[in-house]
């Protein structure tokens, strides 16, 4: 199959981007998008072009370094997807694919494709851990936690922090990102003695990077390839408040 | 720590649309004397706009809702400020139609139409009969301000009648989005219960926008 | 130079014990002058940061990813095994120790098994108080699953996504810790060399891949936690961009390579589509304890899956191992699927899979059951394939996977580099010739968090005394000038073939002949051709662009020309080795129903080859068997 890309090029952080058009022929329906990126670097090496810069690493959709918005959406077409994980399938023959990298202001362009989501881990440095040295652990079935508990806490631990609720949020929010690390060790016994000083810190950070504030348009959830849903912010907002309350 | 501006104003614009999202329905419920046959509206509507104007308690809410209505527009007008610098550059192509509402995606221009919408309202009556600003209303026979007379005159102007219908769809849409997120905000989180919280919104939004869109239409074929 | 593995003196289950009342002691006033690097951010790179900082010391943590969070651990799915005993199923340390020795082949360490064994209940409760959401019972205890090569349950698991929650634990740590200012993280930083000063390990030099800049940094002692190096293969289980150059700058400065032939080649993954494809995705060894796999009877049969009646189905590996049916180790399970699929009976569109069925499972348990157990591996299923695997069966194939083999390392996880260690995947210590399912995570762990913390001191204790080394050392600037040298001379080649086409090349050379099967004639003809590879490569390569900046297709090319010359080494150590153990199979020593020979008065040794101007020199670090006695490795 042939498809016309049109791809963000952008050499530096600081230089002006805009996007440019590729045509590529030889693509089959089983490749996978960045595969097809794959086949088009290498037509561009062998035509002495430089080659277009776009992040991965696992392709298997649970590392989260990939993630470019395709066709206006963030990680392409479909619903809770990563972009390695969408293949050429989805595409019709002559289709034209806009792709665009991550934007917000706290995920600033290094080159093309590849933005720096080095934010996502000074939110996680403030306080998305519990506090305790290797070799303090006691019994791992001295504390039990309830089935449902456990599963709610595994359904926010969830998260692959590639950043696509952030890239398709009109406001760059981070909350869906902060609010399932919150809400994952939160709901924890083990991690209920940093609880407050956690939320408290984790948003604050969240504020000092810059993000926007959430407005619940509900998009973070639909592109999140995790599923991860979006009433995690309401908790996280209660017990901001609990915080406030209590801690 | 200092007070964390993404929860403290979303904590107050959701408060304050609350707030407001009450008001109207005490609004929208006063309005309906509006549908009743002239000979009794009349009288009823204008003694029950007496009693609020002179109400101390009244007077309280008043000016928490002239408070309420500032602080909403002010911190959204934050908000957004803040929220587009979180975002400078938009996308080339965005089809966020596919995963969330227009409505959604839209709040901050719905709201500034309402807030027109707010102070047309506001001049045509607030100003005239509270400020006395303008032409000087009339006196009903049992001595109260005839309130009835001002709405009644001002609904037999179509383009009057055609703006306050037409501003009520956004008003409609901004309700639905605003009372389910507002509860998101403050922090209500049970998956079921958001779920019934959403369809009372849409609800509620619907009676709002249908109630208050269609008076003045029955204003004015009386 | 002979091989020291400085097991510790006593009983089997005393040693760890012993080794660690007699070990040195830093005081904590000195420990904050003595500084460590650690070389990758996974489970076992992290958790040593981690640990390491706890403890005192100041760590410089390094990781070509983005942010430490994206390192491979991520990727592992099925669990990670502790003898806890949870199950009443008769599990204890011994049994795992011995299940663990015996799916390597007995080509491991017992001391260092039974370590491993010992540590992985701690382990667990380690992870359960780092907040790791592991699988629980309603009342609130924690579930257990079982893996291939073991007829126990001690598997733990979160969802599908074991992996990723252990590292996402560890990362935190990791995090806790730099927020702390005890270690200092550097991202989208890759280790191009080793630093040795008079024998020992003292610093690296590492690549920024933004600015292209290439930096030193010294330390007291290096830990490589680079993972393993089966993108040798092109097509892998792997991430794209895990490599063996840090293993490979090391092996050329004196550390010795153990075992490089040992690769494990998973048997549930996803079946090659095309030559344009780039990976090959996991599908976990957890789905075998359910489902079922067989093939058709009747060669080329193109009917549909669910067409074919249960009669006409072949469950190979239920027929041939009864004992361990499906949950057959990994090395037999993928060999006997080799078989069928060379044999014609491989379905798919090219021929060359095998199903793996879940209608009785979901006959017998019902849907919401197997929903539960494995439902995000289904949704990765469909979105991969497209295809709804509750209503057909999955289709998968071997694909290369972990390298048992590595870095050799001592009881102290020490290379023959004093001052150098190698933790995790990237060394040759506990899993012999076969890895068994869900101890890798257990590994990485148990090294980074247990093991080198207790043992790195007796080291560091002794450098404690000398100077601190420094950057501006004329090895630094010597070993600087070589990496730029050697990237210049990549950048220089301008040929007219891409770096992807070498990797093609390679990858089938090396999985036609030193993947599953092997034979002398294959494996010499594989030398010869990859000698070749090599030097096309050095004439034809050509790279666009800069080093001066980001460049994705230069960091391939470096990561690729060291790829080259240990695929070189991997074939010829599988040559040497005459026998058939775990997953190396030699095809001229089989027995007449396929099963492998094992020849222990010749090959019971680990092979630990030198690197000396482009020639490989083979050690032997014999094994010696106390405790256990090395029996054939039968599942029948």
């Amino acid at each position: 199959m042939k498809v016309t890309f049109k791809i963000w090029k952008q050499d530096k952080p600081e230089t002006k981007g805009a996007l440019k058009t590729y045509e590529v022929s030889g693509l089959t329906e089983d490749m996978s998008f960045l595969e097809a990126l794959d086949h088009l670097n290498e037509e561009l090496v062998l035509k002495d072009e430089a080659v277009i810069a776009y992040e991965y690493d696992c392709r298997e959709g649970i590392c989260g370094q990939c993630g470019v918005f395709i066709n206006g959406r963030a990680h392409g077409p479909h619903d809770n997807m990563t972009t390695c994980q969408l293949h050429m399938r989805s595409f019709k023959d002559g289709d034209t694919i806009v792709v665009e990298p991550w934007r917000a202001a706290s995920f600033p362009i290094i080159k093309d494709l590849i933005v720096d989501r080095s934010s996502f881990d000074r939110i996680i440095e403030q306080g998305a851990y519990i506090t305790a040295k290797t070799g303090t652990a006691p019994e791992a079935n001295a504390i039990l936690i309830p089935k449902e508990i456990s599963d709610q806490a595994m359904d926010a631990a969830a998260c692959i922090g590639c950043g696509a609720c952030v890239a398709t949020c009109k406001n760059s929010s981070a909350a869906l990102f902060t609010s399932a690390k919150i809400n994952h060790l939160n709901k924890l016994p083990q991690g209920k003695a940093e609880e407050h000083q956690r939320v408290k810190e984790m948003t604050y950070q969240m504020k000092e990077e810059g993000f926007g504030s959430c407005t619940f348009t509900g998009a973070c959830e639909v592109e999140c390839p995790e599923g991860i849903s979006i009433t995690n912010i309401a908790e996280m907002n209660a017990r901001n408040f609990k915080a406030k309350l209590f801690g | 720590m200092a007070v964390n501006p993404l929860f403290f104003r979303k904590t107050l614009i959701a408060g304050t649309g609350l707030f407001l999202c009450i008001f109207l329905i005490v609004h929208l419920s006063a309005n309906c004397i509006l549908l009743l046959p002239e000979a009794v509206a009349r009288g009823m509507y204008n003694s029950y706009s007496t009693t609020l104007r002179e109400s101390p308690l009244i007077k309280i809410v008043a000016y928490l809702l002239y408070l309420s209505i500032i602080l909403h527009v002010v911190y959204a007008l934050l908000i957004t400020i803040r929220n587009r610098k979180a975002k400078p550059k938009k996308y080339v192509i965005n089809n966020s139609k596919e995963n969330s509402s227009w409505t959604s995606q839209n709040m901050g221009l719905i709201g500034t139409m309402i807030l027109l919408f707010i102070v047309v309202h506001l001049a045509n009556f607030w100003a005239r009969i509270k400020l006395g600003i303008g032409e000087r209303p009339e006196i009903d026979i049992a001595g109260n301000v005839d309130v009835y007379e001002v709405t009644y005159s001002l609904f037999q102007n179509i383009y009057y009648v055609i703006f306050y219908t037409a501003l009520m769809i956004p008003l409609g849409l901004h309700l639905n989005h605003g009372l389910k997120s507002s509860f998101k905000t403050l922090g209500f989180y049970h998956k079921k219960g958001l779920k019934i919280v959403a369809k009372i919104s849409l609800i509620y939004a619907a009676i709002m926008a249908i109630g208050f869109g269609i008076i003045p239409f029955i204003v004015y074929l009386k | 130079m002979k091989l020291d593995s400085k097991i510790p003196e006593g009983k089997l289950e005393d040693k760890w014990r012993n080794y660690q009342v007699k070990s040195q002691l830093i005081n904590p006033a000195n420990k904050k002058k003595l500084n460590v690097i650690v070389v990758g951010s996974g489970l076992s790179g992290a958790g040593a940061a981690a640990t390491l900082a706890e403890l005192g010391y100041d760590v410089q943590c390094f990781c070509y990813q983005d942010s430490a969070r994206r390192a491979h651990s991520v990727a592992a799915q099925g669990g990670i095994n502790a003898a806890k005993n949870y199950q009443h199923d008769g599990d204890s340390v011994w049994r795992m120790f011995y299940d663990t020795l015996k799916g390597g082949d007995f080509r491991s360490r017992e001391a260092n098994v039974y370590r491993l064994a010992e540590l992985s209940a701690p382990l667990i409760d380690h992870y359960v108080q780092q907040g790791v959401p592991f699988a629980r019972e309603y009342g609130g205890v924690l579930v257990n699953r079982s893996f291939g090569g073991v007829q126990v349950q001690r598997t733990f698991y979160a969802r599908g996504q074991t992996g990723q929650q252990l590292l996402m634990a560890a990362y935190s740590q990791l995090y806790k810790m730099i927020r702390a200012k005890k270690v200092k993280m550097f991202p989208r930083s890759e280790m191009m060399d080793l630093v040795v000063i008079d024998g020992k390990a003292k610093g690296i030099i590492v690549r920024d891949l933004v600015t292209g800049a290439l930096k030193r940094y010294a330390a007291d002692a290096v830990v490589l936690a680079t993972g393993g190096y089966s993108r040798v293969f092109r097509l892998s289980t792997l991430a794209i961009g895990c490599n063996g150059s840090a293993l490979w700058k090391a092996h050329k400065r004196g550390a010795y390579f153990a075992a490089p032939s040992f690769t494990q080649i998973h048997p549930t993954a996803l079946p090659q589509s095309s030559e344009a494809q780039s990976k090959l995705t996991l599908m976990s060894e957890s789905l075998r304890n359910d489902g079922r796999i067989w093939v058709p009877k009747q060669k080329e049969d193109s009917r549909k899956a669910n067409d074919i009646p249960e009669e006409e189905r072949d469950y190979y590996l239920e027929r041939r191992y009864p004992s361990f049916g499906n949950l057959a180790p990994r090395d037999i399970a993928s060999r006997a699927a080799k078989e069928r699929i060379d044999a014609g009976y491989g379905v798919g569109r090219l021929k060359n899979a095998v199903y793996l069925d879940f209608k009785h499972a979901i006959e017998s348990f019902g849907l919401k059951t197997i929903k539960d157990r494995y439902g995000n591996l289904f949704t990765m299923y469909k979105k991969i394939t497209g295809i709804d695997a509750y209503k057909e069966p999955m289709q998968i194939s071997p694909a290369a996977h972990f390298s048992m083999g590595g870095l050799w390392v001592d009881y102290e996880l020490m290379t023959t580099i004093p001052g150098l260690y190698a933790i995790g995947e990237c060394n040759f210590s506990d899993h012999g010739a076969n890895r068994l399912g869900a101890n890798s995570l257990l590994q990485a762990s148990i090294d980074g968090y247990f093991v080198l913390p207790n043992t790195i001191n007796n080291y560091l204790a002794s450098v404690l005394k000398e100077e601190h080394p420094n950057t501006n050392h004329p090895e630094f600037a010597k070993v600087e000038n070589e990496v730029r040298k050697h990237i210049e001379n990549i950048m220089n080649v301008n040929g007219t073939k891409t770096v992807d086409h070498f990797h093609r090349e390679l990858g089938k050379i090396m999985w036609n002949e030193c993947a599953m099967s092997r034979n002398k004639v294959g494996l010499e003809d594989a030398i010869n051709k990859i000698e070749k590879l090599k030097d096309e490569f050095w004439s034809e390569v050509k790279i666009t662009g800069t080093s001066n900046g980001m460049n994705t297709e230069l960091e391939k090319a470096y990561r690729l020309a060291d790829f080259i010359e240990l695929g070189i080494l991997m074939c010829t150590d599988a040559l040497q080795r005459e026998e058939s153990c775990g997953a190396h199979f030699r095809e001229e020593y089989q027995t007449e129903d396929g099963e492998a020979v094992r020849i222990d008065d010749k090959y019971m040794y680990v092979s630990a080859w030198g690197y000396n101007e482009g020639n490989f020199k083979m050690h032997k670090e014999t094994l010696e068997f106390e405790n256990v006695k090395p029996t054939v490795r039968s599942y029948k």
